[in-house]
């Protein structure tokens, strides 16, 4: 007798778990370790083995035969995973050592192994193997979340841009009508006062009678020189076509078609208006494309045609987060169409501004000049300007700040807040010459209280946006040699940085503020913001977005490649789930302010989170490193 | 386990009789199980053997295994096999020490029980008063298949898609029937037979329902 119970036992338990993967790959010494330790239990169909209430996982689980339901629920909606012989579980759960998000519960009869969760952290040590199918599989978890989070934006794009809208859901105001016996004069003044291609005439009980549009004007008054005293009745269109509000955005595009007009009233049940669908409505459908966006920017002459740009940027923006774009390329598109835009407002004001012959270049500061803009950044922009001897420089400047407060109005109405903090160019305080500029960053230098501080992390990430090139880059590159040599203004900073931990907890997953939620930028994008400048001025790199800031930073300080690679991922999930809260905030027309309440967010989001947290932690305690914190 | 490993090793020279007569005094002063205990507190031990035939006259005892349940759960660590040549007493002294006062778990106690009384009888000379619980009678009474249900441990093996690594293998079966027992518990504990004594309960009452008086 040379083999023992036990060996016999643990033999079968390894022969079963080498039929599938990771443990068909795993070191021998591994799968004997794990075979040995694994114990056999039973789960009858219908039962809990873990859950959420459960507290810490303490067993790490393989199914031997049977099947187990992985259910996640969050916010209100739930999915689930089956699984089989073979799979185990918690895996994320019990390597972070938190209660697992979901509940497995057993499916059918089930008789599953199961490790002590030391055992599982030993297994992990000892295994390189079974390490990396766990790492891979944590990992795999944020593509499946950034898989997630396409098919939620899909599904909305679909929804909006579908042709199967009903009409009921197209209409944006409230209709405008006027009574039969109106006189054309005051119909058409209200047509005017509304903005509105068209004016329904309704009767008492709110049923349409006819309708005027703009291009019945030409034929029908302004030529036979149509009395405007007389009653809008005798010029309109009798018996307009209408449609109820459930037809659909198709079958509107048809009748248009057919009959040849632009408008269609909408009406409700009982026949009375409820709104206008104008073609323009049904085009807006339309899934909007870069180019098109871009183009329209360009070929924009007026603010109105700049201000639904600026529109279908944000359409833009939701229709590619739907394509599957990441957060870097999302938010540089977003960043290269406002660029655009501001472009096009900056060339537009420059038709009223005559400033040929100077030299000046229009500066953009914080998250614009990061390229991070999320869709509810407002307004952080200066000027550069050279003053040429025997040049006066009051009258200058004076032409220079009304031009600023012309571009500044009119970003406004495109859809960039005014910046409460007067950050603008029109400001006389951030129109000024590279003399200036220099003397200002140089006072912060050399005295960082707290709001030169603050300061510094605004305007030090400046970028040119429209102008000489040139002007901003002696200014970096000053601004380098600069800080570089003044290493006690960069501990400053890096005292200021550290002073927002990021919100993890000891007991809970996350530290969250009074309204349960955790500020994404504040105490998220804001760490990894702040440590890649103090990097870059500490290197001398001359990038002010983030990720490049790192990646050329990293470079320079002997930074593994896989270390900067996790920390970049970090953040860029950060974005994303910033954008996303904003996209979701815009659709309900409240501002985007960047919280986010963890409980809402699913399983997958959570964790990944969690690690991006974990990554900010390490940049800073890389910063506590080398300033000595 | 260990102690047992000690004790069998030197056995090639001469029959340790003293060593066994020790082991049956400790085996005689372990405490009497509590019965009233539920599953996931007490430790049931699945036991099986292996014999020359199913002929209790003639046939030969051949091997015995012991699985350990504890709560709920089957440790491959605590297993136990031995085959009776060259060394019977040790073998069955082994069992014992291995089982303890366990409540004790066998698939047809009719063959199992009787095969195995005989032979601590013959070879050490006691017979241990244990509890037995037979899952011939309580997998049908707990799962409840129907007039032509299994009755064959290959049919239930069936039924719950258990493998083993060797059928007909004292320990390849007794793995068979330990997940066959964990399965039961978990279904008994659900229709209210918790512990050791209601399971004893259950297949008393199973005999009385199924053999005619």
């Amino acid at each position: 007798m040379t083999v023992s119970a036990p060996d016999m036992l643990v033999g079968a338990s390894s022969d079963f778990l080498k039929r599938f993967s990771p443990f068909d790959r795993m070191e021998a010494e591994a799968l004997d370790f794990l075979a040995q330790r694994a114990v056999l239990g039973f789960h009858a169909r219908g039962s809990e083995i873990l859950t959420p209430e459960m507290g810490l996982p303490r067993h790490f689980h393989i199914i031997q035969r049977g099947k187990v339901q992985a259910r996640q629920t969050a916010a209100g909606e739930s999915a689930s995973i089956n699984l089989g012989p073979g799979e185990c579980f918690p895996i994320g759960a019990i390597s972070a050592q938190r209660p697992s998000t979901n509940a497995y519960v057993a499916l059918e009869d089930s008789f599953v192994f199961q490790i002590g969760a030391d055992d599982f952290l030993e297994l992990m040590r000892i295994s390189p193997v079974f390490h990396l199918f766990c790492t891979q599989y944590i990992a795999s978890l944020l593509s499946q979340s950034r898989q997630q989070l396409q098919n939620t934006f899909a599904q909305r794009a679909a929804e909006q841009q579908t042709m199967t809208t009903p009409l009921g859901d197209l209409i944006k105001q409230a209709p405008v009508w006027v009574s039969p016996d109106t006189t054309t004069r005051a119909a058409l003044e209200k047509m005017a006062e509304s903005r509105i291609g068209c004016m329904v005439v309704c009767d008492e009980t709110d049923q349409p009678l006819g309708i005027l549009t703009q291009s019945d004007l030409l034929p029908r008054v302004v030529l036979p020189a149509f009395d405007l005293a007389r009653p809008i009745e005798e010029v309109m269109t009798r018996d307009p076509r209408t449609l109820p509000a459930s037809a659909s955005a198709y079958d509107a595009a048809l009748d248009m078609a057919t009959h040849g007009v632009r408008h269609l009233l909408v009406v409700d049940g009982e026949g009375k208006l409820a709104g206008v669908v104008s073609e323009r409505d049904l085009f807006s459908l339309q899934r909007i494309s870069l180019r098109q966006v871009r183009a329209s920017i360009e070929g924009a002459t007026d603010i109105e045609a700049l201000q639904r740009a600026a529109t279908d940027i944000r359409q833009l923006a939701l229709n590619l987060i739907a394509q599957g774009i990441g957060a870097e390329q999302l938010t540089r598109f977003i960043s290269a169409l406002n660029d655009a835009l501001t472009h096009r407002i900056i060339a537009l004001a420059l038709e009223r501004h005559d400033l040929y012959g100077v030299d000046y270049a229009w500066l953009a500061f914080g998250s614009e000049g990061r390229h991070e803009q999320t869709l509810s950044t407002d307004q952080d922009n200066g000027l550069i300007f050279v003053c040429p001897e025997l040049v006066e420089k009051e009258p200058l400047k004076l032409r220079l700040l009304e031009f600023a407060r012309d571009v500044n109005d009119d970003l406004a109405a495109c859809g960039f807040p005014l910046c409460k903090g007067n950050i603008m160019a029109s400001n006389p305080e951030l129109c000024l010459t590279p003399e200036e500029w220099r003397h200002r960053f140089g006072k912060w230098i050399s005295e960082p209280d707290p709001q030169a501080l603050l300061n510094a992390s605004i305007f030090f990430d400046f970028r040119v946006l429209y102008g000489n090139q040139r002007l901003g880059d002696q200014l970096r590159a000053w601004l380098n040699k600069t800080a570089k040599a003044n290493s006690a203004f960069r501990r400053m900073m890096a005292v200021n940085a550290l002073q927002v931990a990021p919100p993890l907890g000891r007991l809970r997953d996350f530290v969250v503020e009074d309204d349960g939620a955790i500020d994404l930028k504040k105490s998220g994008a804001r760490l990894f913001v702040d440590a890649a400048r103090i990097f870059a001025l500490h290197t001398g790199v001359g990038a002010s977005g983030t990720v490049q800031r790192l990646r050329q930073s990293a470079m320079k300080m002997g930074f593994p490649q896989d270390e900067v690679a996790a920390i970049v991922d970090g953040f860029h999930f950060i974005q994303l789930l910033r954008l996303r809260a904003q996209h979701l905030d815009t659709e309900h027309d409240a501002p985007g302010d960047n919280k986010v309440n963890p409980d809402a967010l699913n399983e997958l989001d959570r964790r990944i989170l969690k690690e991006a947290f974990r990554q900010a932690r390490k940049l800073q305690s890389r910063l506590r490193l080398d300033y000595q914190l | 386990m260990n102690w047992l490993n000690r004790f069998r090793a030197p056995r090639q020279d001469a029959a340790p009789a003293p060593a066994i007569g020790e082991l049956l005094r400790r085996w005689d002063a372990l405490p009497a199980p509590d019965l009233g205990r539920p599953h996931f507190d007490t430790r049931y031990v699945v036991i099986n053997t292996e014999a020359s035939g199913l002929d209790l006259e003639h046939d030969r005892l051949l091997a015995v295994a012991a699985i350990a349940v504890d709560g709920g759960l089957i440790n491959p660590r605590e297993s136990y096999y031995a085959r009776l040549e060259p060394d019977p007493a040790a073998a069955l002294a082994g069992l014992l020490e291995f089982a303890g006062k366990a409540p004790l778990v066998v698939f047809g106690a009719g063959f199992n029980r009787s095969i195995l009384q005989r032979a601590w009888q013959q070879w050490l000379g006691v017979e241990p008063e244990l509890s037995w619980l037979d899952l011939f009678w309580l997998m049908p009474a707990v799962f409840r298949p129907g007039l032509d249900g299994p009755t064959r441990l290959a049919q239930w093996m069936k039924i719950f898609d258990i493998e083993t690594f060797q059928r007909h293998h004292a320990l390849g079966d007794a793995w068979s029937i330990a997940q066959l027992f964990i399965a039961l518990q978990g279904r008994a504990t659900a229709q209210g037979a918790g512990s050791p004594r209601a399971l004893a309960e259950l297949e008393r009452a199973r005999r009385q329902f199924t053999t005619p008086a």
